[in-house]
This record gives C-alpha cells, structure tokens and sequence, in this order.
C-alpha cells in the first residue's frame, strides 16, 4: 500500500524538525553545563569563601574576672553570677498571658507586673525588660525547660562584681563599668554585652592581669543565625587573682576611725617592703551600688557631693604638708652642710627677710635651737633660716628623695603628684618668677609645697628605714624575688638625727605630740605633727573662731617601734585645726591597731592561682 | 517507511510489554532515585518527611504510566478533545471558583482534594494539538486557515494561565503549543513572525505582569542589587552551586543547604542542593541523564507511524525540556526566578502525576509506533 506524496513529505519534514529540536536541546543543555562549568570549576574558589563567611560566626568568650583578695585572702572583689529573666515584648502577641505564664512559676509581685507593663508601653518592643534579676538556680533552670511555652520571655546569666567591705575598700579596689570607645577599639571583647572593665582604684590598675583573655568559639551558623554546632574552641583565660597588700582588718579599723571627719585621709606603710596595709580616705562610698542598679541621680549626687566621696584622697588629695615637711628642710641642710646636727639659730619668735616677716607658730620664740630641738618642738624660724641657706632647688631635691613629688607605678591609678616646687616649675606653670620669700615659707612645708598623704607615708619609711623605699598595694608572686630598697644617698648620721628629734616629738616633754604615744607598753611611736595653713585668715586665732573651711589642715607621720621601725603611718585631717591635736590621735589609733595585729608579722595568703593555669573559660553574661 | 504487517489493529498485552521502551523506565526510575536521595539529605538524613513519599509516589505512578501506556492508542485519541474541554472550562473556573495562596489563584478545591487544572491541561494540550494534526491532511499543513484553530487551542489557556497569574506555566504552554506547530510542519515563515511578535508584545505583557513578577525579573537581571530581598535566594544558590566545586562537599556535607541558606530546597531549589553535594561531576551527570531521556523521547517520536503518536511524544518531550531547562537555568541565576520544580527529582505530587501521565503517553505512543489511525475508527472528534 503506497503512502500519499505529501504524507511522506510530512513525515520527513517531522523526522528532520524533531532532529533539529533534539539538536537544539543538546545546545541548549550545552549552555547549561557551560553555566555550570563557569560556576563549579572556574569561580569555584570565590564561591567557597561566600559559602564560609555564610556559615562561620566568630564569637568571643568572655574570661571570668580575677578575684581581689587582701593580704589573708580575705575577699575583696568576687563574681556573683545573677540569674535574670526579662521579657522581649516584640516576641510576644500577648505581653499579659506571657506574665501570667510566668507568674505560675516565680513570683511576680503586681508592682513588678504593673512596672513591667508600663515600660513596655513606653519604650521600644526590642528593649528587654528585666522582670527579676534574683534567681535561684532552680527557678533559672526551670525557666530555660519551660521556655517554648513562655513566648517572649528569656533568661541570661549576668557576671556581677561583688565587693566586700563596702565603704572600707572602695577607692582602693575602686569598681568596673561598661567600657568606653576607646577601650572597645583596644580590646573587641569588652564589647559583649555585661562585659565589665576597671573604671578606678585597683580594679582599673590592674586590668590586664584581671581582665585575664578573651576566648575564641567558632559557630556554624544557619541561615537565621542559629548555632548549629561548635567547630572550634578557645577557652577563654580567665583572669589572675589578685593579693592586695590591704590588711582588711586594719583598713576597716582605720575607716572607722576616719569615720567622724569629714574630709580626711591615712595611709599605712610596711616601712621594709613598702607595702601598703592602710589606705583610707573619708568619705567613701558602696563600689556595689555602682557597678549595679545605681541609678542616674545617685551617681550624680555622690559625683556632685562637695566631700567628694569618690576621689580617694590618699593618692589624688594634694596638702601642703606643713611641719611634716621640716625633715626634708633638715636633712637638705645637713647633706649640703649649711648646718650640723649642732648648729643653732635663734628663735626670736619670727624672721624678718627682704621686707616680709615671717612668723613661728610660737609668738614667744624657741630661743637657741638646735635641729633636734627644732623639729622636736617644730620651730619654724629655725627651717626659715635653713631654706633660705640651701635655697628651693636642693629643698625640692631632697623632697624627690624622701619619694615627695613623685607617682608610684603600683596599680593604683590617677595619683597626683603634688608640688615639689623650683623656679623653672613656677616659670612653667604660672608664668612668674621665683621670689626668695618663696622659698622660706616651703622651708615649712608651706606656700607651693604639695604632697600627698601617700608620698607622706613614703617620706615617713624612706626616714625610718634609710632606704628607697617604694609603696605597692599588690603581694609579690610567691616565686618573685623582692630586692630590698636601696639605701637612701643620704648619710646615716643625718637620718639618725632626724629618727632622734621624731621620737622626742612623742616621747619627750615639751614634744609636740606628747599626747598621742602608744597606748602598748614598751613600743614607742617616732612622728611629728604638721599644721598647714589653708587661708591667710587663719593666721593666729584659734580654730574654733573659724568657719570649718578657714581651718587649718592638721597632718601627722609617724613610724613605730622607734627603735625597730615596721609600720609608716602618715594622715591629714582637712581643717581638722592642728597636726597634735586632730591628726596624732588617729595615727597613733591606726599605729596601735596595726602593732596590735602585726599582719607583717604573719604569713600572708599565697594565691592558689597558679595550681589552675589551664582551667577552661566559660561564656558570660550572653543570652542562655 | 515501516509499512508492513505491523499494521494490525489491536496488539496483544503482551506484545506490548515487550514493546515497551524498558530502557526509557530506567532512565526515569534513575532520576526518581536520584530524587530520593536527595530528599533523604534535605531532611538531614531521613526518610521523613520527603524522600519515603516521593518514592511511594513514583510508585505509583509507574502504575500509571503503565496503564497509560498499554491502553489502546485509539482511546487517548479519542478522549483527547474531551479532556482538552474539561481542562480548559476547570482553567476557565479557576479565577470564579479558584482558591488563592501566596499572591496567585491556580487552585480548585473539592473537598479535600486540591487541584490545579493547568497541570491537566499540560497533558490535554499536546493531546489536543495532536490530535489535530492527526486529521489535518498533510496538505493543508500551512494554510493559514488551518492553523487559526490550533493557535487558538494554544493561546486560550496561555491567557487563562497568565491571569492566575502563573508565568512558567505560561511560558510552558506556549513553548510546547508553539513546538508541535514546527513539529507538525507548518511553514518557517509562520515563527518568524511569531518570535518578532510576541518581542513586539514584551513591553505590553511588562506591564500586564504584577509588580512581584516584574521584581523577579529585575532581580534576575542584577541579582546583586538586593543581595537581601529578592536577590537573596537566586545569590546563595550560586553560592551552593560554586561552593560545589568540581566533586562537591559529599553527600549530606552541604553546608549551603544544611543550613537552610538555600530556600525551598526540597522542591525548586533541589538541584543546587545536589549540585553543592556531588559538585560539577554530579550535576553534569544529573544533566546527562535527562539529555539521554529527552533524546530517547526524540527517538521514539520520530520512529512513530501516526501523527498523532509522534506529535504526543514529542510535546511531551518538550514539556521535560522546558521544566528541567526553567529550573536548572533559574538557579544557575540564567533566567528568572519562575516556580517551575525539577521533573522527578523535587517533591511534589502534582508535578510527579502529570510527568508520569505524560511519559506513559509517550511509551504509548512507542508502543503503537506502527499503528495506523484510520478516520472510521477515531471519527472528527
């Protein structure tokens, strides 16, 4: 049967289209293997780091903060993990039924309630409210299984700083805070959420060592950021413990006694080591109610205050430090020969130099004075006479030696460094020429003369002991070896005489101090006492006529025992009136306090930290 | 060519299970495997929720492939312009009764059952277009006259399927309407006025298109642009796919996709998750398998006797083609992003359904290669 022309002409032409098509599909295939031959093999590499960057996440640890102890391993500064939960209100549709959910949990007392609702109308859905921040345990543990069923509601492990002690340690573990910008850019880790840096006092000197280091974790993350896994760790190392050289015992005994003054300060020194054992400054304030939920007013108010109870006055109170200062005027003018232990000038009650008169405390005059009766009954027309003998520039050198005018790198931060003053100091900061009359009132610790009650206690050693001794406020490593100071260049025979004329301040009649020796059978207290003028008004009247202001600054510095010396004491009470009376008494209490004790005597805390190197980091203060 | 004595009317059931194509089965049973395995990785190593359905599915519609297979030819002839009705008045119904989710209207709903009447009309049309040209005599193949009745069984339903509206189906009609044309013989003359036509009617049909299709189609052009919104899905799968490499991450290892950066990985999206699995080696391969069933398609169409038979196999020849070209060239970033899932390899009944009755029409076809349709038999309509 013959197939019509025109069928097999269909036919063909369907055979010869269909071959075309199938053709054309190859082709077209053919682009689709190119495509992927582009994409697969040659830019395969580009692709690959996209794919990475998409599901890597870097993430820090945070290090667990070092812990501050004092030097019998006393607490300080601990961490207390607060177990908070709080409310997101954009992951809930119903803020209400997510409280009440809540409520079948923990307690929701109707005023956390009523705050929580109010905050939630007020601010932003993306701002977490915290409705509890005092979980138990169970309560947190309980929370984090029930949580699908708690539409909105989150709970985190908040790293708080805790401090012992109060008021009696503040400014010298000061306190952390939020980091600033600058340090962000220093160290990123400082920018998770609750992480906490030293703002001052020890916490802030030394914040490396506290810090500890940051971990690493590697997250795989999916495409809305949910960890999938860990692909890598780096614990965190947390931060170093740190022994203060603090007896907190005495620090708390020494504040208390600071208690009554209204501005006033005291540092006690380990006249060997250096190490500090007290360090108070009045008034003081809760590091605890700073570093969590202290409100805007309160900080303001406590920065405002006019005691200023945040500055600790020991390192940044600078006083002229009146009669305290005639030891430097003393040994200047024994070293540079000017006078001998047996030279004698006569007090005639005053001095009159280039047109000034310049008056001793005691109208009558010391009569003939000698530099261990001067000093013993703190004749100022005596030092008058030695400084205008050895002029400013040998004065403040000696002032440099004995530690005044000096900061000390020791891990208490923003000390100011007083004024030891030479013409070129008074060119530079006022623009003036130095004047001879200058130089006879610093002879008495006056005029531009500024110390610190820190540089005070220092001088005091730096005489008791011969030696250069420098303050630290951190106990050395147990595997640290601690040179002893180097001897003062100064010769012996001078700081003899000068140990001599401080103990009769104390013990001898007609000493300055006579009131205030110890109160311990067979220790005596070398010392002596300053008064410093603040106004020209206070210039002979008595105290109690004065406005608290106009009152002069009483200072004391003493060392005990006198014939072993172990303890430096220096103090200054802000117009307290006068050195013997306002100032002696509270050296000789913290003096007595710390004889009592004796914490030099006994073995101190040996840090435990170094059994732990390699202890493991955990993440702090993210969400859970 | 091959006129002799196959020419008898009825083959016996066996006969026509050896004239099955038994090497076209396997080449689409590979493919369905290939489906199961990676539905299995999708779900992260199991069976649930995909690939154990998905396997029961094209179970089942090997059962219907067979039985669309070995039914008589001369039946599919003769339901071909009922179903084409049927599937064009439920096209019809759909914008009247149809139920609407994510931003088109492509469902009818009875009872439980949901529907889409396109898919039907995916296979009503190549039946419908061949059947036609199984009574047009070869002489009038390019008369214009004869050519308004076909064009409009094609342009009917592309414009049903527009409004809904649903642009890869659309695209898919008129490719595989426009395909059997050239298939069937009509003159050269009559595309070269078509392609310049319908690029005369691109600025029209832009703005017919709702301001999500003109998005997909901007993000295609520039995917980098909103590396977050729209261009987000099209720019990680490149990222999958290079990421790939030459072997792939292994199987299972994808991170693109096992960390859900890849979206609709189980349906659209399924080849970039096999491409960052098994790398340019297995997606070449992959391509491989469909080039080899879209030629045997080719193959037995062309050894078909009657019109009707080639033009059948061949339309749905170009419907694979179209499915997996749309898809695999979607997420290669080649064209637009257009819902169109790879052919049994993404989830999804519907699809698997209409596939499955579409190769059994083609094995049909195959196995009546040699029967000749004679009008008595199958009558005008």
């Amino acid at each position: 049967m013959a197939v019509p022309r025109n069928i097999k002409i269909r036919n063909r032409r369907f055979t010869r289209r269909a071959l075309m098509l199938g053709t054309a599909q190859i082709g077209l295939f053919g682009v689709l293997g190119w495509r992927l031959r582009q994409l697969q093999v040659v830019e395969s590499s580009k692709y690959s780091l996209l794919a990475e960057e998409n599901r890597i996440n870097i993430q820090l640890l945070a290090p667990r903060r070092g812990l501050i102890v004092d030097r019998f391993g006393e607490p300080v500064a601990t961490n207390t993990d607060r177990m908070r939960v709080f409310v997101l209100p954009e992951l809930t549709q119903n803020l209400v039924d997510s409280l009440d959910r809540l409520g079948d949990i923990i307690d929701v007392s109707p005023n956390v309630r009523a705050r929580v609702l109010r905050l939630a109308r007020r601010q932003s859905p993306y701002i977490p409210i915290v409705v509890d921040d005092t979980l138990s345990w169970q309560q947190f543990a309980q929370l984090n299984v029930m949580a699908p069923g708690l539409p909105g509601i989150r709970t985190d492990i908040l790293s708080v700083r805790e401090y012992h002690g109060g008021h009696h340690m503040a400014h010298i573990v000061g306190y952390v805070g939020a980091a600033d910008r600058e340090e962000v850019r220093e160290a990123p880790v400082t920018r998770l959420p609750g992480f906490r840096v030293g703002k001052t006092g020890v916490e802030k000197g030394l914040e490396p060592k506290l810090r500890g280091k940051a971990g690493v974790v590697k997250l795989e993350v999916d495409a809305h950021g949910n960890a999938v896994r860990k692909l890598e760790t780096l614990a965190s190392e947390p931060g170093r413990e740190v022994v203060l050289t603090i007896d907190a015992e005495v620090q708390k005994a020494a504040m208390e006694r600071l208690k009554d003054e209204r501005r006033a300060a005291a540092v006690g020194l380990d006249v060997r080591t250096g190490e500090v054992l007290v360090m108070a400054s009045t008034p003081s304030f809760d590091p605890n109610d700073i570093v969590y939920g202290l409100k805007d007013g309160v900080w303001q108010s406590m920065a405002d205050a006019e005691d200023d109870p945040l500055t600790n006055k020991a390192i940044r109170g600078q006083y002229p430090p009146g009669s305290t200062f005639k030891m430097v005027t003393a040994l200047a003018g024994l070293e540079a020969g000017v006078i001998t232990t047996k030279t004698r000038f006569h007090c005639y009650g005053g001095y009159s130099y280039s047109n000034a008169y310049f008056g001793c405390w005691k109208k009558r005059g010391h009569r003939a004075t000698n530099v261990r009766k001067a000093i013993k009954e703190s004749c100022d027309v005596f030092f008058y006479k030695v400084a205008e003998r050895i002029g400013i520039t040998k004065l403040s050198a000696m002032g440099h030696k004995l530690g005044l005018g000096e900061t000390y790198e020791f891990g208490l931060p923003l000390q100011k460094p007083g004024v030891m003053p030479t013409p070129g100091w008074k060119r530079a900061n006022l623009g003036k020429p130095w004047y001879g009359g200058e130089t006879i009132i610093a002879g008495i610790g006056q005029g531009f003369v500024l110390t610190t009650p820190l540089q005070l206690a220092v001088m005091t050693a730096r005489i008791a002991t011969g030696r250069a001794v420098v303050p630290r406020i951190v106990r050395p490593d147990p595997d640290e070896q601690v040179a002893e100071a180097e001897p003062l260049d100064i010769k012996p025979e001078h700081l003899e005489i000068m140990r001599e004329s401080m103990w009769a301040v104390v013990n001898e009649g007609g000493g300055t101090a006579g009131r205030s020796r110890l109160p311990i059978a067979g220790v005596e207290m070398a010392g002596k006492t300053g008064t410093s003028q603040v106004n020209s008004a206070s210039s002979g009247r008595k105290s109690s006529s004065l406005k608290w202001h106009q009152r002069d600054h009483g200072l004391f510095v003493g060392y005990a025992p006198a014939d072993n010396p172990r303890y430096a004491v220096a103090a200054i009470i802000e117009h307290g009136g006068s050195g013997s009376r306002a100032a002696a008494p509270v050296v000789r209490d913290i003096m007595t306090a710390l004889m009592e004790r004796d914490p030099v005597g006994k073995p101190g805390y040996v840090s435990r930290d170094a059994e732990r190197k390699t202890a493991g980091g955990t993440a702090r203060g993210g969400e859970s | 060519m091959f006129a002799g004595p196959l020419e008898a009317p009825r083959l016996s059931f066996g006969e026509k299970l050896l004239a099955l194509n038994w090497v076209f089965v396997l080449l689409i049973s590979c493919l369905a495997c290939v489906g199961a395995a990676a539905l299995y990785s999708v779900a992260g190593g199991s069976f649930d929720p995909w690939a154990e359905t998905h396997v029961i599915r094209y179970c089942l519609g090997l059962g219907l492939l067979f039985a669309v297979a070995l039914t008589d030819i001369r039946v599919w002839v003769r339901l071909a312009y009922p179903v084409y009705f049927v599937a064009l008045a439920l096209l019809a119904a759909v914008p009247l009764i149809g139920v609407e989710s994510g931003g088109a209207q492509r469902w009818l709903q009875f009872g439980h059952l949901s529907f889409q009447p396109a898919e039907l009309m995916k296979v009503a049309l190549v039946l419908a277009l061949a059947r036609y040209f199984e009574w047009l005599p070869a002489k009038y193949i390019s008369n214009p006259l004869a050519l308004i009745l076909p064009v409009l069984m094609i342009v009917v339903p592309v414009g049903l399927v527009v409004i809904q509206p649903d642009l890869g189906t659309a695209v898919l009609f008129a490719a595989v309407g426009g395909g059997l044309l050239f298939l069937a013989g009509a003159s050269w003359i009559y595309f070269v006025f078509g392609i310049v036509g319908v690029l005369g009617a691109v600025p029209f049909v832009w703005n017919l298109l709702h301001e999500y299709q003109q998005a997909r189609v901007l993000t295609f052009i520039d995917p980098g642009q909103d590396p977050l919104g729209a261009g987000y899905h099209i720019l990680q799968s490149k990222i999958a796919l290079g990421s790939g490499g030459v072997t792939g991450k292994g199987y299972m290892q994808g991170t693109q996709s096992q960390l859900n950066f890849l979206p609709e990985k189980h349906t659209d999206f399924i080849f970039t998750m096999f491409a960052e699995e098994m790398g340019f080696i297995g997606s070449v391969s992959l391509l491989i398998v469909y080039l080899l069933v879209l030629l045997s398609i080719v193959y037995m169409a062309v050894r078909c006797q009657s019109q009707f038979a080639r033009l059948v196999a061949a339309g749905v020849g170009i419907t694979l083609f179209v499915y997996v070209f749309i898809n695999v060239a979607m997420v290669m970033g080649l064209v637009p992003v257009v819902g169109v899932p790879l052919p049994l390899v993404s989830y999804g009944g519907t699809s698997m359904i209409t596939l499955m009755f579409g190769f059994g029409l083609v094995l049909n076809a195959h196995v009546h290669r040699r029967t000749r349709l004679r009008r008595h038999e199958i009558g005008v309509l």
